[in-house]
């Protein structure tokens, strides 16, 4: 297991490596006038030309990406071209943010689509039809669509939330919830219809194994058979599913943070990206990746701890 | 078994919780003691040296005092100086400053405070910094007395000592290593670092030891950066702004219904710089006539319409409203007239029309550009475009790369600065550098005449730019600033934000 885990570490940071080369390799491409872009129209020659040269965006490729290279294996991704804040300043204060939101989401979906899930694979029927084409309409609709329906009735019509902003849970845990919550079920819609199909199919299967007969022979509750044995049983490709989706979270969450004006990693990806600011898109490149790297290191071992036929010995 | 009736009750508790959790993110909608602004620009810099202006404007203004201020009309009044002075070639401006000052770092506001950071300003990144182009040098003659030296003589200057580059920061933070993130000025807030989120949400604290309380009227002032229509449009109609400016004029009509006053101000204007006056590029462009013949060629209120929602006043010049150059025929000097457009590119020798390149972006509205193609098509001339990302777009207009160009401009307050910005040979935006006697004559007398003379000079700059079509300006946007019931603004001329001082509680 330890061996495992380093060598899909090690191959997260070659990932790493190969990701951001040949992200600072497009970014370079489209950079343009890096100083006119930070300055505006206004902006006299000779003070844009200063601002490329104090940026050193007029020195050539292989340098630039050099220096950048050499720093950001310290950890430092320098300093944002259109704020001036560091760039790990910018990442760290609006990751927990992001994470929140995230996790949030992830824990929402994976709930309510086991529940979902579980029924629909129980009920049959009507049920598993109800649960099909709420999830294919989960499918088809796109989650900034949901985001606005959800902030039009109930921040803007019915008042139960703020339409837009976030508190920190250190400043009040009722006012955080009340500004992560509109998000993160937003977050979760999309989630929700792609695990719900994963764990109603899972349960299906495992339900017309022999030993599921077997425990029901054996005097077993239903819901016991079902949700301390078939749930396991079933949970590994569930699993599976959600981690992809998280990565997919990752990504909804840069539309979600967009219009509640939530200042997390997606709000300053769209900011950063739009504008060209090369040292803060760098940093979430190397940090997203990350996130995404270690996600689905963790998943595989908890399949493994699911699910022993799974582990890697 | 499942118990679905608990679940229920479960459920419809922890939703009522919820709907109880809406205390305010980021701040109230001005609530007495806390001023929240939405802006639509985040600052690039609080450093004093490096600061923008414009949208960026109420960053630094919390912090830093200036050396002048403007009133909302553009008057210019003490604030930092108490009075001042030009000699007689007005290359030499003596100024008197308070002697009461200090930086919330406790260190003393002095003469040579003030003369190190306008050196720093005129030498520094801010988008601004031309505005001391002239700067010579300044130096303190005594703690109270600072001597500004300029190599020519700058009509706008005091007006620049107004803005950004007469915002004075602490000497002693100049060398911080946070110095662009965490201002020292002795303004009347401090920025608050620990509730700051770069980028998204400044939050400001009342410093208690201001000089000047009377401009103090909130205990915390709040600026939330919007990226986007939809969630500036929401925090208005959820009452999370005191004031904010909007992005565009679409939901006015929402922004009302939820209880605010609209503001609206004119600080730009739209239409074609016609840059290529000597026809170095497009030889039919360097022929007055055909310039004349392109501003016949627009159907302005139809411009207005499609651009900004009717939202303004559509105009045949530059020059703002609150300029003495100004002139009320000059709004209606082209009518829309294609069959006079076809006369005068007849005249000129293009009975038949010609064909340009034009730069479009994306930028300005994809659409724009095909209403722009049609019109000038109706007289004969075929527009082909080259797409450009919006910054490639105004280096190009810099570089004068194209004949002509669609473009929006800031209208200034002083003159000057409208010359020196669009119409002087060494103008940003007179990208083909045109060395125009006639015009570069007008601009002398504004720079270096009394009063009365700099007032005829403009307008009769004004006037001749109208007639020779340096320009094709179809509408000036009414740009909307939003205020609730509870908060008293004023809009400021020449800015495209109100300044901090004139925002207040009813």
């Amino acid at each position: 297991m330890l061996s495992f885990t380093l060598r899909r570490l090690v191959s997260g940071v070659i990932l790493l490596f190969v990701i951001s080369s040949l992200a600072y390799l497009l970014l370079y491409l489209g950079a343009g006038n890096v100083g006119r872009r930070i300055l505006g129209s206004q902006a006299s020659e000779a003070t844009v030309a200063l601002k490329n040269q104090q940026l050193g965006v007029d020195e050539p490729l292989i340098t630039r990406y050099l220096s950048w290279l050499a720093h950001a294996v310290t950890g430092d991704f320098g300093t944002s071209w259109f704020t001036s804040q560091p760039v790990d300043q910018t990442i760290t204060s609006r990751l927990a943010v992001t994470i929140s939101l995230v996790i949030g989401a992830t824990i929402l979906s994976g709930v309510i689509a086991t529940v979902l899930g579980v029924w629909a694979a129980r009920r049959r029927g009507w049920a598993d039809r109800v649960v099909q084409v709420v999830s294919v309409l989960g499918f088809a609709i796109p989650g900034f669509l949901i985001a606005i329906f959800l902030v039009n009735v109930f921040a803007l019509g019915l008042g139960w939330f703020k339409p837009t902003g976030y508190v920190q849970i250190a400043t009040s845990f009722s006012g955080w919830l009340g500004s992560v919550t509109l998000p993160i079920v937003a977050l979760s819609i999309g989630a929700i219809a792609a695990i719900v199909q994963q764990v109603r199919g899972s349960v299906i299967d495992a339900l017309r194994q022999d030993w599921v007969r077997t425990l029901r022979s054996r005097g077993l509750s239903e819901n016991r058979v079902v949700f301390k044995h078939v749930l396991r049983n079933a949970g590994g490709p569930a699993l599976a599913v959600l981690a992809v989706q998280f990565v997919g979270l990752v990504g909804g969450a840069v539309i979600v943070e967009q219009i509640f004006a939530i200042p997390g990693l997606g709000q300053v990806s769209v900011t950063a990206t739009s504008q060209g600011d090369v040292p803060v898109v760098m940093g979430l490149v190397v940090a997203i990746g990350a996130i995404v790297v270690i996600v689905n290191l963790l998943i595989d071992l908890i399949q493994g701890f699911l699910n022993p036929k799974a582990r890697v010995s | 078994m499942f118990h679905w009736k608990r679940a229920a009750v479960i459920a419809t508790a922890a939703a009522l919780t919820l709907a109880g959790c809406s205390a305010s993110p980021s701040g109230s909608g001005g609530e007495g003691d806390t001023l929240t602004l939405g802006v639509i620009q985040p600052p690039n810099s609080l450093s004093a040296q490096n600061a923008g202006w414009a949208n960026q404007s109420p960053y630094t203004q919390a912090v830093y005092d200036s050396l002048i201020q403007a009133d909302p009309d553009g008057k210019l009044v003490p604030h930092l100086a108490t009075e001042w002075s030009y000699n007689d070639d007005n290359t030499v401006l003596t100024m008197t400053l308070r002697d009461d000052v200090e930086f919330t770092d406790g260190s003393k506001f002095t003469a040579d405070v003030a003369a190190q950071n306008l050196i720093r300003f005129r030498d520094g990144t801010s988008p601004n910094a031309s505005f001391l182009v002239n700067l010579a040098d300044a130096k303190a003659v005594d703690d109270t007395h600072l001597e500004i030296t300029l190599s020519q003589a700058d009509p706008a200057l005091t007006t620049y000592l107004s803005q950004n580059a007469g915002q004075m920061e602490s000497a002693e933070a100049f060398d911080n290593a946070d110095v662009e993130t965490n201002p020292v000025g002795s303004g009347p807030y401090t920025l608050n670092v620990d509730e700051t989120v770069a980028g998204t949400s400044y939050v400001y604290d009342k410093n208690p030891d201001y000089w000047l309380p009377e401009q103090q009227h909130y205990e915390k002032v709040i600026m939330n950066f919007f990226g986007d229509s939809t969630s500036l449009l929401n925090a208005i109609q959820g009452g999370q702004v005191s004031v904010s400016t909007t992005i565009d004029n679409t939901s006015l009509a929402q922004i009302t219904a939820a209880g605010y006053t609209l503001s609206p101000v004119e600080n730009n204007w739209w239409g074609l710089i016609i840059g290529d006056r000597d026809g170095t590029i497009s030889p039919p462009i360097g022929d007055p006539k055909v310039r004349q013949a392109l501003n016949y060629a627009f159907d302005r209120d139809a411009m207005l319409q499609a651009f900004a929602a009717g939202e303004g006043t559509t105009t045949t010049q530059i020059f703002p409203t609150s300029s003495t150059s100004y002139s009320d025929d000059l709004d209606s000097y082209y009518s829309y007239d294609p069959e006079k457009a076809k006369e005068l590119l007849a005249e000129a020798g293009y009975p038949d029309g010609f064909a340009l390149t034009m730069p479009s972006s994306a930028g300005f509205g994809a659409s724009n550009f095909a209403i722009i193609q049609q019109q000038l098509a109706d007289v004969g001339i075929t527009v082909t475009y080259e797409d450009l990302q919006v910054n490639d777009y105004i280096n190009a207009l810099i570089a004068g790369t194209y004949p002509v160009a669609l473009m929006a401009l800031q209208t200034d307050p002083t003159d000057w600065q409208v010359a020196q910005f669009s119409i002087d040979k060494t103008a940003n935006f007179n990208g083909f550098h045109t060395d125009d006697p006639t015009v570069q004559g007008y601009i002398s007398q504004i720079q270096t005449g009394d009063e009365a003379t700099a007032e005829e000079a403009g307008k009769a700059l004004n006037e001749y730019i109208v007639e020779q079509g340096w320009f094709a300006p179809w509408f000036r946007p009414a740009l909307n600033f939003v205020s609730n019931s509870t908060t008293a603004m004023e809009t400021q001329v020449g800015n495209s934000y109100p300044y901090i001082w004139n925002i207040e509680p009813k």
